[in-house]
Formats: C-alpha cells, structure tokens, sequence
C-alpha cells in the first residue's frame, strides 16, 4: 500500500513535469509533424507528393537537316512530357545556360550541340548533349536526365540499327545497297515511333509492386511516418525511462530519501514504488504516442494484441534500462552527459535502420547493428508490426521476449545496484 | 577589457564540464558519420554505390537474357544481382525488405518472342519495384533503359534478318543472334550520348578524392549548424544561474557597465561556438575530404556569421528562460524545429515547395545553403555573400531582441 503511495506521488509528480509533457511527448510528435509536413503532407492534404517544379534552361544549337530538327523535338519533348514538374526555358548559348544554373536560376542546363540532327541521320561521326546539373540536386536532374536520354537512344537506336544491319550483311558477303539500308532505317524509325505513342512502353514491360506496396497500408505517407514515429518513441522513451529514474538520485541528493528510510516503510516498498511509477510512466507514454499518432498521422500500427505487446516490451525495457543506468550514477551531475551522450548516442545506434529504410542493400546490415543497442529492439518491433501489416508473427513474438528478457536483466542489476547502495 | 575578463570566467565555466563539451563535437561527428553514410547510398555491393537490382533468368541464358544482363551491368544507377531462383513471388519479397531496389525478371519465351522466332508475341519483361519510392524510380528508369536498348538490337536483328532474306537468303537463329551481338557492341558506345557535368569547381574536388567529398557534403554542413545550437544549452544555462542566484545583480554594484555584461556573456557563447564550428570543419576537411578549404574566405566568412547568430540565439534563450530546465527545453526544440526547417537532416530537395518556402525563413537554411555553395556547388566567396548577409540578419535580430529584454533580477 505504501508503495502504491510512494508509486502515486511519484507518477503525478512526473507527469505533470514540463520536462516530461515536452520530451515524452511534445518532441516524438513535432519531429513527425515536422516530416509530415516535409513530405508534402500538409500541402497536399494526402498522399501525393508536391515536388517544385525544375527549371531547366535550354541552349538548342541544332539547326536541324532537311527541314527536321532531333534538338527542336527533344526540347520540345523535354516542355512537354511532364510540364508541371518540368518547366523550359530557352538559352541563346551553352554559355548562358551554363551561367543560369552557376547562379542557381536554373537546376539544369541541357545544351544541344550544333549539327546534332546531321550526326543522328549520318553514317557517322558522334554527338552529346550536355545535362549541365547544380550538384546539390538529384531528383530533378535525373528526371530531365532520363527525357533527354530516351530521346537520344531513339536517335542512337536507328543509327546503331543500320550499321549492325551494314557490318552483318557485308560478312555474309552482301553490300547493301543504301536503299536497303534507307528502308531499315525508315522500318526502325516506324517501330521507334510507335513504341513512344505507347505511354511507358507498356507493350514491353510487366510493373509489378512487391508485397509491401500492396496492401493499404504499407508504401506512402503512413509507412514512412510509422517509421519515424516508432523511431522517435523509442529514443524518447529511453530518455524519459532514465530521466524518471533520475528522482532517486535527486531525492538521495535533497536527503528525502533518507528521512523516508528512517520510517517503518520498508526499504523494498520505498524502491518498489519509485520502479512502478516509472512503468506508469512509461505505459502513459507509450500509449499516448501510440494513439495521437493513429488518429493524427493515420499510423497503421496494427493489431490491438501484438501492438500491446510490442508496447509492453518497450515499457519494460526502456524503464528497466533508466534504473540500471540511474544506478551507475553517482551523482545528478553525471545525469547530463549520461543523457545528453550516451542515451543519444545509443538512440541513433538504435535509429539507425529508420534511416536506412529507403536505402536498398543497406537496410539489413544496418538492422543488424542496430541490436546491439536496446533502442534497437524497441525499433526493430515497431517496424515488424509496420511491414507486416501489424500481425502477430514468430519475429514479433522473438523480438518482444528478447525485449522482456533485456528488461528482466536490467532491472535485476539495477535493483542489486541500488539495494547494495542503500544497504 | 572587463567583459573579456566575464567571457573568460563564462568559458572556464563551460569547459571544466570537460566531458559534456567533448560530446558536442563528437555527438556531431556522429551524426555527420551516419547521415552521409545514409545519404551515400552506402550498404554492399563492394563500394559500388549504384542500387542493387535483381535479375532472374527465367529464360533459360538465351542471349538477349546474357545481352541484357551485360547493358543493366553497364548502367550509371543500377548493379544487377544475379539471382539463380527462378521464383517471382521470392524476388517480390525480397524488393519488399529493401534488399534490391527493383528486380527485372525475364520470362520463359522472351528472347524467342523478341527475335521473332517464337510462338506468338513476346512475353513482357516483369519489373517489380515500387515507382512511389526514389530508389524504385531511379531503379525502374536504369532497367527500362537497358531494355529499350536491348528490344532495340533485337529489332535491329529482325530487320537486317529481312533484308537477307529479301536477297533470297536462309535466316537461321545464328544470324539473328550475330546481329544482335553486332548491335549490343555497339550500344556498348553509342554514336549520340548524353554527358553530365556539374556546376562549378566541386566536379574537380570530387573526382580528385574519389567522390568521397560529395557523400559528407551536406551532412557535415547541416550537422554542424545544427550542433552549433546543441552547445547553447550550458552557455544560456550559466545566464540564468547567474540571474538566479543573484550574481547578475551583484555585477551591477560594480564598476562594470549593462553593456559590458551583457557582451561579456555573449562573447563566451560567440568563441565556443566558433570554436565548435572551427573543430568540426577542420575534421571534414581533415577526415571526411569535404572542401571547405577550397574557398576559405568564404568557409571564415560562413563560420563567423553562423556562430554570430547562433550565439545571438543562446543569449536570447539564456534571456527568457527563467531556469535551467526551461533553458534545454528551449535550446533543443529550438534546435530540433530549426535543424529540421532548414534542411540539416535531409537536403530541402526531397521536400515539399511549401516546407522549402518554409524552411527558407529560418536561419539554420541560409546558413547550410552558404557552406553547401562552397562544398558541394565549389562556389568561392562571391556565392555567399547573400546566405552570410541573411544569417547575419537573423543574429541581429536575435542579440537586438536578448539586449532588450535582458534582465538582470
């Protein structure tokens, strides 16, 4: 009953704390708003993805070959093909292209070089044209980069086209003649058009997405958001599990503790109560987070049974992991750069496959290191419940019992620490 | 003099917690580390930074299987991974966990089809990828080039193979699969390319270390502003003890001005700032071959005004809060909502049009866009004059703002 008393006091205490209400709960929210709102999400009101326009600069110096011009259509097909996203303008040179994205007016530069349609229809001779990029941009560069590479294969296509066609028939010891060599020319160019009527080439290729971006609720807003959320969850709740725990300190510090051990309350129930309120803690913490960002940010955590228990092992690690770290501090003082350093560093050990997630081949080997750190697991669950469209699985159930099993461990040394301490 | 001899006293303060100031540069370092780790594309594939991409041949290795594999091996963006399983639902899953970025799965019967020597029409090449993710675009765009190419050389077979035949000649498969090797060498260098060159003197920073600078670039830039602020927390915490404990008002009793005071603590937060932003610089230029040195004025010029307004901010801070709990609370959201506006986590392009319009009102995305114009773009001083004259404004404000509401009870 005491340590109900003690665990009560504790608990109110903590969670009318500004200190808690800010970093348990404030910061895992604003950092998810924050990139709720970098990915479009405020400004589209869904799952669309605004991207700025790119502005590209033009310099066409290709005068074209017997009334066609290849640079006039890749321009204009380059205006066209997606004019929300890319935006032309004409440059008179390469030089004031160049210059327009040296001054961060334009993201790309694309220069057309004289006599380019004269190469594309020649027997030979080479031609290239310039992507002239800002090297801090990728996104829109590449895109302008794949428009004008496609038009460019299209025209390299017919010439390769005839001088295989060319080089194979004189080894068999034919010399075409060039009208044979006109009309492969003129059939290729007709199979080249009609595969670009085609909008994306559908004739040639099958798109299939991988599971994951199947089913309702993986791929989009919602799965990157889960994963930040359960990301900042877990590095926040570690700091609030050692921060909580950091009272017994303080309270050895201001003597209070010691004025309550000389009471009839027993040792045990005195230390009982602290260990509760700090689970409490943890749980309002937890499910709060849990909930705001269900109903806020869509968050598709999963099932009620398997989300409980991934919470469950969350709580019990994270809050035994701030007793058995509070009980190698000797004083309040160590508390900053256990918490500023430590406790960081840890997170982002145990972050680091959020950070990963989009970089293929990199995210499992980051996964893995992951584990080494606590944070890890907390991680590690959340994005098991994420992928898997929040069903108990075999890997949830591990990863809960490893968590339960790396509490139980922290908390017995925690708890001899302590009790060796005040003995 | 006096207020030198008040940042002196600020200074021995802040660094006798020799151990907390050690963790902002090394909390920086960190994160600089896995950031550009992050950003670099990095995990696998022997250092090759392109994306992985499965490749199943289901077409039992007929050359246009081993001609395509040979063009996506060719490929700027893509690495193919053979994988021996002829098992789709597999390679879906196996884009699904992140291990490739798409997979390119060639059917039984394609090589047949596209050469025209089969039954039928040709069965479609099956790409798995998610188009909703830049990796699976950038994945999807490398593969369909490839194969544009290859179903190009297959055409150019199929007609040169109707032009024999027009000369009253046998086709036999070995004659299409000889033109098409003939048109594939040739896609190996084709006649009309497209070249890419990057603005400014970064390509050749770049190229001399090996690409290393451009994979720190921006995390080195937008970690180290936003550490910049991390430091605040125990400057503006001696601020407010000072208050509290009545010290402030006691210096008032002295022959020391309002003035002096006030700079004096501002000088201490301004050199261990700058010294923070010096430490961190020199270990991207030293470790991580970033370029600040490439335009050192400019690199000076940027450090200066960053710590000038980062400075300005922990006044501000020390300012208004009234204890040192309000003191972290203000510092690290600050730090948090600042670092994140202004695009120190992730480059503002990948954002939104609003959040960059947004992110552009902070100071934190001026005073990246500055040092990104010298090590990323290799722009010398002239380039940052406007991100430096911005950052500088906003210190201003910020020391106008603490110097007016400054309290000393």
């Amino acid at each position: 009953m005491k340590a109900i008393d003690i665990c009560l006091k504790d608990l109110r205490r903590n969670i009318t704390n500004a200190f808690f209400l800010v970093f348990g709960l404030g910061l895992p929210l604003l950092t998810a708003l924050l990139f709720y709102f970098a990915f479009g999400g405020l400004a589209s009101g869904g799952e669309d993805f605004d991207l700025p326009a790119v502005q590209v600069q033009v310099a066409n110096l290709d005068q074209g070959i017997a009334g066609f011009s290849a640079g006039q259509l890749i321009a204009d097909t380059l205006r066209d093909a997606i004019p929300d996203l890319v935006q032309t303008s004409s440059a008179v040179d390469a030089t004031s292209a160049r210059a327009a994205v040296d001054r961060q007016q334009a993201a790309v530069a694309v220069i057309i070089p004289t006599g380019f349609s004269e190469t594309a229809f020649a027997s030979g001779g080479r031609a290239a044209i310039e992507v002239y990029q800002d090297p801090t941009l990728t996104l829109g560069p590449g895109i302008v980069k794949d428009i004008v590479s496609q038009m460019v294969d299209a025209f390299a296509g017919s010439r390769i086209a005839v001088t295989a066609a060319r080089e194979q028939l004189q080894s068999q010891g034919i010399d075409p003649e060039p009208a044979t060599l006109q009309t492969i020319a003129s059939q290729y160019a007709t199979w080249s058009a009609q595969l670009g009527e085609q909008a994306s080439t559908p004739a040639l290729f099958e798109i299939q997405a991988p599971p994951a971006s199947e089913g309702e609720n993986a791929g989009g807003m919602a799965s990157i958001l889960g994963l930040i959320m359960a990301g900042m969850m877990v590095f926040y709740v570690f700091f609030t599990g050692a921060a909580s725990a950091q009272s017994i300190i303080q309270e050895e510090e201001a003597g209070t503790l010691a004025r309550l051990f000389t009471t009839p309350t027993p040792q045990s129930a005195i230390l009982g109560g602290k260990f509760m309120s700090i689970f409490l803690l943890l749980i309002v913490q937890v499910v709060s987070l849990v909930i705001v960002s269900a109903l806020v940010f869509k968050i598709p955590w999963g099932d009620p049974l398997p989300v409980a228990l991934v919470a469950l092992g969350l709580v019990v690690m994270a809050a035994s992991f701030g007793i058995f770290i509070t009980s190698f501090l000797k004083n309040s003082r160590q508390a900053g750069i256990i918490y500023g350093g430590v406790m960081t560093v840890m997170g982002m050990i145990g972050m680091v496959g959020v950070f990963t997630a989009s970089v293929p081949g990199a995210d499992n080997p980051m996964r893995t290191a992951s584990l080494f750190v606590p944070q890890g697991w907390g991680v590690r669950g959340w994005q098991l419940l994420l992928e898997g469209s929040g069903a108990l699985t075999i890997d949830v159930l591990v990863t809960v019992g490893v968590m339960l099993a790396l509490g139980v461990l922290f908390f017995a040394i925690g708890l001899l620490k302590f009790r060796k301490r005040f003995a | 003099m006096r207020a030198i001899d008040l940042a002196l006293k600020d200074l021995s303060q802040i660094f006798r917690d020799w151990k907390a100031a050690l963790f902002l540069v090394l909390m920086p370092v960190g994160f600089t580390l896995l950031f550009g780790f992050v950003f670099s594309g990095a995990g696998g594939g022997d250092g090759d930074p392109r994306l992985p991409v499965g490749f199943v041949d289901g077409d039992d290795g007929r050359p246009t299987s081993t001609h395509l594999l040979t063009l996506l091996q060719g490929s700027e963006s893509i690495r193919p991974e053979v994988w021996d399983r002829d098992d789709l639902d597999a390679a879906k899953d196996r884009v699904a966990a992140g291990e490739w970025a798409a997979a390119v799965i060639v059917p039984a019967g394609f090589g047949d089809g596209a050469l025209g020597t089969g039954e039928g029409d040709s069965p479609r090449l099956i790409i798995v990828v998610d188009p909703a993710s830049n990796a699976g675009h950038t994945a999807q765009a490398g593969i369909q080039r490839a194969a544009m190419r290859l179903m190009s050389a297959t055409q150019a077979a199929r007609l040169t193979a109707n032009a024999y035949q027009d000369q009253g000649e046998t086709v036999d498969q070995a004659f299409l699969y000889t033109t098409l090797e003939r048109a594939i060498t040739a896609w190996g260098d084709p006649p009309l390319q497209v070249i890419t060159n990057q603005s400014g003197a970064a390509v050749e920073a770049a190229s001399e270390s090996e690409g290393a600078a451009n994979d720190y670039a921006h995390s080195s830039a937008g970690i180290m502003v936003q550490f910049a602020m991390a430091g605040l927390i125990g400057a503006a915490s001696i601020l407010v003890l000072e208050r509290k404990s009545g010290s402030l008002q006691r210096l008032l009793t002295t022959p020391i001005s309002r003035l002096e005071i006030i700079l004096g603590h501002y000088l201490a937060m301004y050199a261990m700032v700058l010294l923070q932003l010096v430490i961190l610089v020199a270990f991207g230029q030293i470790f991580l071959a970033v370029p600040y040195m490439g335009a050192h004025l400019a690199t000076i010029l940027m450090i200066v005004v960053t710590a000038f307004w980062a400075a300005s901010l922990g006044l501000l801070i020390g300012t208004v809060a009234r204890t040192e709990e309000q003191v972290i609370i203000m510092t690290l959201i600050l730090m948090l909502v600042l670092a994140g506006l202004g695009g120190a986590w992730m480059p503002l392009e990948f954002t939104s049009e609003a959040f960059q319009t947004v992110g552009h009102l902070t100071p934190t995305a001026w005073a990246i866009d500055g040092f990104e114009n010298i090590v990323v773009r290799g722009l010398g001083l002239a380039s940052v004059w406007v991100p430096a004259l911005v950052t500088l404004g906003f210190g201003l404000v910020f020391f106008a703002l603490a110097a007016w509401r400054f309290k000393f009870e």
